[in-house]
């Protein structure tokens, strides 16, 4: 008995546990020394733009701009900011050229947005105790708001209306990049313009979220020294390799469970629902787990692209998702599955709430500043984004039919608010209890909020209710 | 107690709730490296507020300030000279 005891199998021993956790499928080559210094080189650098510029073709369509653009960046790096810059007016004008119905025109409107955007960088750096000075962003989002209306309000098929709705659309691509900027105007450090500008919809790529936030976070996580250079561009280069395997995986995820198993699409299941033909209870979980599981892994690999890229530009970013399923709590998912939304939400909505309201009333302060961050800013930002519905419908159609997406935001923030209230302990003991229970709880609710998720605005939120009815085979 | 001990016990706090015992440094970042998340930095906020006073809707607030041991001691002097 006590021979069977002592005779532990190699990969059960301590050694063989730790050597299991400590597996990585694309090893740490940034804590190699060897690596790091071969990195350094002139030689090491043309390898790894080579390497990252391989796993570009396969990932992006521009990459051999892209590269390009890193190269330059790579070999000059005390230029580094202003090359930031000219790729990011490069990526914004030239690339998409000929996918403009009318380059003129639409560089004329960009052009217009970003003088607008110098303007309000520059009055607020200049007259900081000014009215507008103190509160910036509050202003811009406030008139950015009133031109919405004022724009909703022209008649339609005028040329106004027209050229009103083409500046609105321009400006609303770039209204958080602007924030940014905004926020930085008092920092002591604080970039010019012309480098701000770098950070307006950076050759890296970003969507409407300005991912790696603004200049003055660039500034933070910029490398100042080779060896920071090199160790980021090997994290660059392990991240888009990690993107890479992500990518695959979601293909051969998505074939299985769409080609192969037949799991109904999500808008399948809600479309049949909607028309009284709903399909199994079972069918409907299926096409909400495989829709939840898939944009998960989709989002990570798209986004650790954008964030390889601009590690590989020098600019040691943290990542935009990590590890989401490992989430124990709903604050912590949120935080992981879409970091760079939610700090623009902290930013822009959380904070100035929070350090100026209710600062006597914790519960009240912390709940407050959650629902304008999680509820108001994240309504806000998708209302705002989806302008073409406004241009179409109307102002208070396009509100009306938001009720779905409303109703999603007020959920979260109320389950953040929750989260957050309850008193914060460590993690009790043991991985069931500890990380898997409250893991499955965490992602059950989200994959549960995921089918109010919907920004397309097709049918009123009875119907999703009566979708989730149908999931626990109940008849709405 | 020395405030700059007080901070450091209050990190270790923040720390220890993610079950994270690496040791740290005066100029160890703690948010800017993800280290603690925004919402333990709303926490600290909060603990700044309540035990030194400061009033980030007057002074200004940026992470970068309270991102290290050796950042919130420098935002503390400056706050004390201005007040």
């Amino acid at each position: 008995m006590s021979a069977t005891l002592t005779t532990v199998p190699a990969e059960l021993s301590p050694k063989g546990i730790a050597r299991l956790t400590n597996f990585r499928l694309i090893p740490r080559v940034d804590t190699y020394p060897a690596v790091v210094a071969f990195a350094q080189t002139a030689i090491g650098k043309l390898v790894l733009l080579v390497l990252f510029g391989l796993g570009l073709a396969y990932a992006s369509t521009d990459w051999l701009i892209l590269t390009l653009c890193l190269a330059l960046i790579t070999f000059l790096p005390a230029q580094r900011r202003i090359l930031v810059t000219i790729s990011a007016l490069l990526f914004a004008v030239i690339v998409p050229w000929k996918f403009f119905k009318q380059p003129f025109y639409s560089v004329a409107l960009m052009v217009l947005v970003l003088t607008l955007a110098a303007l309000l960088f520059w009055c607020a750096t200049l007259w900081p105790r000014s009215w507008y000075g103190k509160r910036p962003v509050f202003v811009f989002l406030s008139s950015f708001s009133l031109l919405i209306v004022i724009a909703s309000y022209i008649p339609q098929g005028t040329r106004a209306h027209q050229l009103v709705w083409d500046f609105t659309s321009s400006l609303s691509v770039y209204i958080w990049f602007i924030c940014y900027s905004l926020l930085d105007r008092s920092s002591p450090s604080r970039d010019p313009f012309s480098l701000q500008l770098g950070s307006y919809r950076p050759f890296w790529g970003s969507t409407n979220t300005p991912f790696a936030k603004g200049a003055a976070y660039l500034r933070r996580i910029e490398a100042h020294n080779p060896e920071q250079l090199a160790v980021t561009q090997l994290k660059g280069v392990k991240l888009l390799a990690w993107s890479i395997v992500l990518s695959l995986f979601a293909q051969a995820f998505n074939y299985c469970a769409y080609g192969y198993l037949h799991v109904p699409q999500f808008y399948q299941a809600l479309y049949l629902s909607a028309n009284r033909t709903p399909l199994p209870w079972y069918h409907c979980w299926a096409s909400i787990l495989a829709g939840f599981f898939g944009s998960i892994v989709t989002f990570s690999a798209f986004g650790h692209r954008i964030i390889a890229c601009c590690r590989m530009a020098g600019f040691n970013a943290l990542r935009n998702t990590y590890r989401p399923l490992s989430s124990r709590t709903i604050a912590e998912f949120f935080n992981r599955y879409y970091f760079y939304f939610k700090e623009l939400l902290v930013d822009v909505f959380f904070y100035p709430f929070f350090l100026r309201y209710f600062k006597k009333h914790h519960k009240l302060r912390l709940v407050g500043a959650i629902f304008a961050a999680a509820c108001f800013g994240n309504a806000f930002y998708h209302f705002v984004r989806d302008l073409g519905f406004i241009q179409t419908f109307g102002l208070r159609e396009a509100l009306i039919s938001y009720q779905v997406y409303l109703f999603y935001c007020f959920l979260l923030a109320a389950a953040i608010s929750v989260s957050q209230l309850r008193h914060r302990k460590p993690a009790p003991s043991g991985f069931i209890r500890g990380q898997l229970w409250p893991s499955f709880l965490v992602l059950l609710f989200f994959c549960l909020l995921d089918v109010f998720g919907s920004t397309e605005r097709n049918y009123p939120l009875s119907e999703y209710f009566r979708f989730i009815g149908h999931l626990f085979n109940l008849s709405l | 107690m020395d405030r700059m001990v007080e901070v450091r016990e209050f990190f270790k706090g923040l720390l220890a709730i993610r079950h994270d015992r690496q040791p740290f440094t005066d100029s160890t970042s703690f948010f800017l490296s993800g280290r603690l998340s925004s919402v333990d930095a709303v926490e600290l906020v909060v603990f700044l507020e309540e035990k030194y006073g400061i009033d980030f809707a007057e002074v200004g607030f940026d992470q970068s300030q309270i991102d290290s041991v050796e950042a919130i001691a420098s935002l503390l002097s400056t706050v004390k000279a201005i007040g």
